[in-house]
């Protein structure tokens, strides 16, 4: 577990540190994705069906807003289906107008989901929307999951309808509106799965919002339960043909994401719960605290001391701390390079600070390399005869062994063995 | 001098200005009437776009039999089946948009009132230094 905290506080660095260049290649690697499925299964606009197009759109896309790829996705299917047939266009651009005006209205960030949720039935793995908007986003994403899967199945019902479309005459314009009004009004299974979408949606985000032990677990297997029974039901009912070990593996597949999406966006310690209780003049809180699992990722450090003397001069200011002179009688011998501030700091933790220390040449140098870790040690001297460090707080650490008392300043014995 | 705390208050109230403040401090510079009637007004002429296109598929769907029975039907009555349903979709979209805009205000007003609560502080810290 810990190695995959690590493994998580790395990406989080790594994120945190180039989030500009990474958002745009995700926002140029989901435009091209969406653009490419698109001329893939519709392509009958073959000027369109050019990895140059493509790839300029996605370029585009990767630094414009991320409403636009929906708009680029919107605009390739219509020149598509117009190039098939300019009623199934005409259907088309209403359907689009109809979801952009009443419904993306109230949530323009919901953009996204009516764009991820007919790729995603493409690559077959649809239930793991309701499943991820349920633990990211608010109820109001099951409209936009509502939108994405008619959209869908808009699309799908042209791209199947497609021959008999292209061979009807083109004064059969009203039976090509029929045709394809009809496969959209009469689709059954659409209907289901916008229920059972809208019903996970919500189930998903009411239990991750309460305030019980594993929230987020429950919610995803509630959630994916709830999306099966729906199925099942709504199959039994109305007879939709869907196949339902598809569904199954499907549902399965969506839990597996969930909990990745929980492992980066709700890692917390259960264990660790706090309760308290406490008041002030108008409320009395009773307050849980879960803490969050984390763990520092590892950064590679080389620190280089040096302990020869001369080598230090004329390099600016030496903001390594020396024991001030009334100090040097407090430190202890003791083992070399072993500083225990007593009570307060484990000898092995100490041991593991000094564990990163690489000593170097006498050229190499230089004031400011010091081991830090924590905050608990400063300077470290290795040969030099003497050894001290001291805290962040500039507290000096006294080596174990010895009292100070006990060693005079000048006993010429007491280095002897460094 | 550079003062910590009055930095890093500075630093969260920018954040805040550069993402989900931009919007509220545009939605605080409303009214709330004149705000929440500005969006339904919106809402009205979404929803009477939505509606006429829905309404002109649904003619062109059955246009042969609607050109046909054009002259037969009682056109005011049509008329008025028409105006009903057009009334009702405007005014459900209109309630779900004052519910939706009403709460959006009232969120962006909190949240705003905290950032000047912010500014306030900031000013005493000002204040504090000279």
């Amino acid at each position: 577990m810990s190695s995959l905290l690590e493994f998580r506080e790395k990406l989080k660095l790594i994120y945190s540190r180039n989030d500009i260049y990474i958002i745009s290649v995700m926002k140029f690697l989901l435009a091209f994705l969406a653009l490419t499925v698109i001329n893939g299964n519709m392509g009958y606009m073959n000027k369109l069906d050019n990895l140059a197009i493509v790839l300029i759109v996605s370029l585009l896309c990767s630094f414009l807003p991320s409403g636009c790829i929906l708009f680029f996705a919107a605009l390739f299917s219509l020149l598509h289906m117009y190039e098939l047939s300019i009623e199934v266009a005409v259907v088309g651009l209403c359907l689009y107008l109809v979801v952009f005006l009443l419904f993306l209205r109230f949530s323009p960030r919901g953009s996204l989901l009516v764009l991820v949720t007919p790729l995603l039935f493409v690559f077959h793995v649809p239930y793991i929307v309701p499943l991820a908007a349920g633990l990211l986003a608010t109820p109001a994403a099951a409209v936009s999951s509502g939108c994405g899967v008619v959209v869908y199945f808009f699309l799908s019902n042209v791209i199947a309808n497609a021959q008999a479309i292209s061979a009807m005459e083109a004064e059969e314009a009203v039976a090509k509106l029929q045709l394809v009004i009809n496969a959209l009004l009469g689709n059954k299974e659409m209907l289901v799965l916008v229920i059972s979408f809208s019903f996970t949606i919500i189930v998903v985000y009411l239990i991750r919002r309460m305030s019980v032990a594993y929230a987020w677990t429950i919610a995803i297997l509630t959630g994916g339960i709830a999306n099966l029974i729906v199925l099942l039901v709504a199959d039994l009912k109305y007879d939709t043909n869907m196949s339902l070990g598809g569904a199954v593996a499907g549902t399965a597949i969506a839990v597996l994401v969930a909990k990745v999406i929980e492992f980066f966006r709700f890692c917390v310690d259960y264990n660790r719960t706090e309760k308290v209780q406490f008041e002030d003049d108008e409320y009395y809180y009773y307050v849980k605290a879960v803490p969050k699992m984390t763990v520092a990722a590892q950064t590679k450090r080389v620190k280089r001391i040096n302990t020869q003397r001369k080598s230090l001069s004329g390099r600016g200011q030496r903001t390594r701390s020396v024991r001030p002179q009334e100090d040097l009688s407090g430190p202890k011998r003791g083992r070399q390079g072993s500083f225990v501030r007593s009570g307060t700091v484990d000898e092995d933790m100490v041991m593991d600070v000094l564990d990163e220390v690489v000593v170097s040449d006498a050229e190499d140098f230089v004031n400011e390399d010091y081991v830090e870790d924590e905050g608990y040690v400063q300077g470290v001297e290795d040969d030099g005869a003497l050894g001290y460090g001291e805290d962040a707080e500039g507290y000096p650490y006294e080596e174990e062994g010895y009292d100070s008392e006990d060693v005079p300043r000048n006993d010429p014995n007491v280095y002897e063995d460094l | 001098m550079l003062n910590e705390e009055r930095v890093i208050l500075m630093t969260k109230m920018e954040s805040y200005e550069e993402n989900e403040g931009k919007k509220n401090v545009k939605i605080g510079s409303y009214f709330r009437g004149d705000y929440i009637g500005l969006q339904i007004l919106k809402s009205v002429i979404s929803a009477s776009i939505a509606f006429a296109l829905v309404f002109a598929l649904y003619i062109f769907y059955d246009f042969e039999v609607f050109m046909q029975d054009i002259y037969k039907m009682d056109l005011f009555a049509f008329a008025k089946d028409v105006l009903v349903a057009y009334l009702a979709t405007i005014v459900s979209y209109g309630i779900l948009s004052y519910l939706v805009y009403s709460y959006r205000y009232s969120k962006a007003k909190k949240s705003l009132k905290a950032y000047y609560d912010n500014l306030k502080k900031l000013n005493s810290l000002y204040d504090d230094e000279q």
